[in-house]
């Protein structure tokens, strides 16, 4: 710290400093999905989710999540990331499904007999529908939250009207997880200090469950008190218009595609309902 | 810019009073400083002077606060924040958790209050300038130290620009040069912008230095308000539980040992303790 202090007139102009990504869009527009408007890139997250949850087969669907999300993830720089948090998520439904719809759904083309049980093709068909649906729908949100900062997101929310009460609760709640968990370590490294055996067996593991959970909570319900404090020290209560420290980049264009995804998402919900509500 | 006349505060649910008839008056731009045992009201009058006690706690106040023009039982926190900021001891849980970058989290309380966007960098910065945090201006809140997490805490309220400034054990993190910077920028804070500041803290030795006033408070009464030398001479012959500076003990020991003449009041800074040896 130093001595010097702000004056209560704002009476001089400090240097600025070099602003993040969303304070300060690039010049250049459109040069990446992050330089998007964030209503924008979750118009698109929300169109290829209805789109995948609408189109009635298999790959039409993956079609969504290799012509849209790859290329979209792709233009981010994300897509190792992208790929592996998606294979990651959805491989044990996707096997779930596999498994149980191949035996369980009905049909006349049985591709292999299991004791009693017949695996047919057309609940092997269902389940890689219903999969790729999951990847597109998974896909999309892993994207969204890879390529825009919640915070932003909420910030265009709360433009739209969206609750800032809401829009904090959600924010905190994706900032704190993480929190949360060191929080975990850390109380369970002190049981551990005192001589608490948490490793080994699940009756030994089961039994440290409630040293590290009581205080867990205890200190998590301490912490919401003094954080609602801090809130109301930082006039989160105060009646009247806020304003917003991030200025959010949004253009015409942007808007009219907004649009048109919207209009596409309930071309794609009136199709489902009224061509493909057989399959 | 504080009148407190008669103030009995009780927390609900208690049979004893957290604060008793507590008479107190604070000019603009004071620095007051307040000790006193844990458990004898300090925090307690942290947030009757911010409003927490009743709106927050709820409890019963008897008595007048007023406080930067406000009739603090009858104002709503929300409303009182911009005129009264308050920082409290525990820099983790002050964080909004609500932004991602240092920068923003001190722009939070501005964003609520509605300012403009030029003024709201303008503040920020300061404030960080101020604080010593601008290079880590970008860094998540979260990444922080804990004496950087306390900084970043007294900057966000200091951005708000507050007319009264309540703090609550502020430098509990802090290491000795954290604490001294801390105690010059509210110290500036007083004496250049006119903040009046209340101020809790345990480290009688900084308080000696840096304040106007030094208030005791034990078992919830006002027991001593004057010149910080004069009330810690005072508290030094009372069971009150607020010690002395070290330098005041030496000082003890110097007059013991007719090393320093006797003298009224006992030395409480390194300055005092040197002036009494020539």
């Amino acid at each position: 710290m130093t001595g010097e202090v702000p004056p209560r007139p704002a009476g001089h102009t400090p240097a600025r400093l070099p602003h993040s990504p969303v304070t300060q869009p690039p010049a250049i527009p459109l040069h990446s999905p992050q330089s998007l408007h964030p209503l924008t890139m979750l118009t698109v997250s929300l169109m290829a989710v209805v789109a995948g949850a609408s189109l009635p087969i298999t790959p039409w669907v993956l079609a969504v999540f290799v012509g849209l999300l790859v290329p979209l993830a792709a233009w981010g720089r994300r897509l190792g990331a992208f790929l592996r948090a998606c294979a990651k998520f959805i491989w044990p439904f996707a096997l779930s499904l596999v498994i149980i719809q191949g035996f369980f759904t009905p049909g006349s083309n049985v591709l292999f007999r299991l004791g009693p049980f017949s695996y047919t093709l057309e609940g092997l068909q269902v389940a890689l529908l219903f999969s790729s649906r999951l990847l597109v729908g998974l896909g999309a949100a892993t994207l969204l939250m890879m390529i825009i900062r919640p915070d932003a997101l909420m910030r265009a929310l709360v433009e739209r009207g969206l609750p800032n009460q809401i829009a904090y609760i959600i924010i905190t709640a994706l900032q704190i997880v993480p929190t949360f968990q060191a929080r975990g370590r850390a109380i369970l490294d002190a049981q551990r200090a005192r001589g608490l055996e948490t490793e080994g067996a699940l009756p030994v593991r089961l039994r440290a469950f409630a040293p590290l959970v009581g205080p867990l909570i205890l200190s998590s319900l301490m912490q919401i008190e003094e954080r609602a404090i801090a809130l109301e020290a930082r006039a989160f209560s105060r009646p009247g218009k806020r304003t917003s420290f991030v200025a959010l980049r949004d253009s015409r264009l942007q808007s009219l595609l907004r649009w048109a995804m919207m209009l596409g998402a309930v071309a794609l919900i009136v199709a489902r309902i009224l061509l493909w509500s057989r399959r | 810019m504080i009148a407190l006349k008669g103030v009995t505060y009780r927390y609900p649910g208690t049979q004893r009073d957290a604060l008793h008839a507590i008479d107190l008056t604070v000019g603009e731009g004071e620095l007051v400083g307040v000790v006193g045992a844990n458990g004898a009201g300090k925090s307690t009058l942290c947030y009757v002077l911010s409003g927490y006690a009743p709106h927050f706690f709820n409890g019963t106040v008897e008595g007048s606060v007023q406080v930067a023009g406000h009739d603090v039982t009858r104002t709503p926190i929300g409303e009182l924040a911009s005129d009264v900021g308050l920082v409290f001891h525990n820099p983790f849980n002050q964080i909004s958790g609500a932004r991602y970058t240092v920068l923003e989290e001190v722009a939070f309380g501005l964003e609520n209050m509605g300012l403009p966007r030029d003024e709201m960098h303008e503040r920020s910065e300061a404030a960080l300038a101020a604080t010593g945090l601008m290079d880590l201006a970008q860094r998540s809140p979260f990444a922080l130290s804990g004496g950087e997490q306390q900084r970043l805490a007294i900057a966000a309220i200091m951005a708000m620009q507050p007319r009264v400034l309540v703090c609550d054990e502020p430098t509990s993190q802090l290491d000795p040069a954290g604490t001294r910077a801390a105690f010059e920028v509210l110290r500036g804070l007083a004496r250049q912008g006119g903040t009046t500041i209340v101020l809790t803290e345990h480290k009688l030795g900084w308080l000696a230095a840096f304040v106007d006033r030094l208030l005791v408070l034990h078992e919830g009464a006002l027991v001593a308000d004057g010149p910080p030398r004069q009330v810690l001479a005072m508290a030094m012959d009372h069971a009150w539980g607020v010690g002395a500076t070290m330098y005041a003990r030496a000082a003890q020991e110097l007059l013991a040992r007719g090393f320093i003449p006797p003298q009224s009041l006992l030395p409480a800074t390194l300055e005092q303790v040197v002036e009494s040896l020539r």
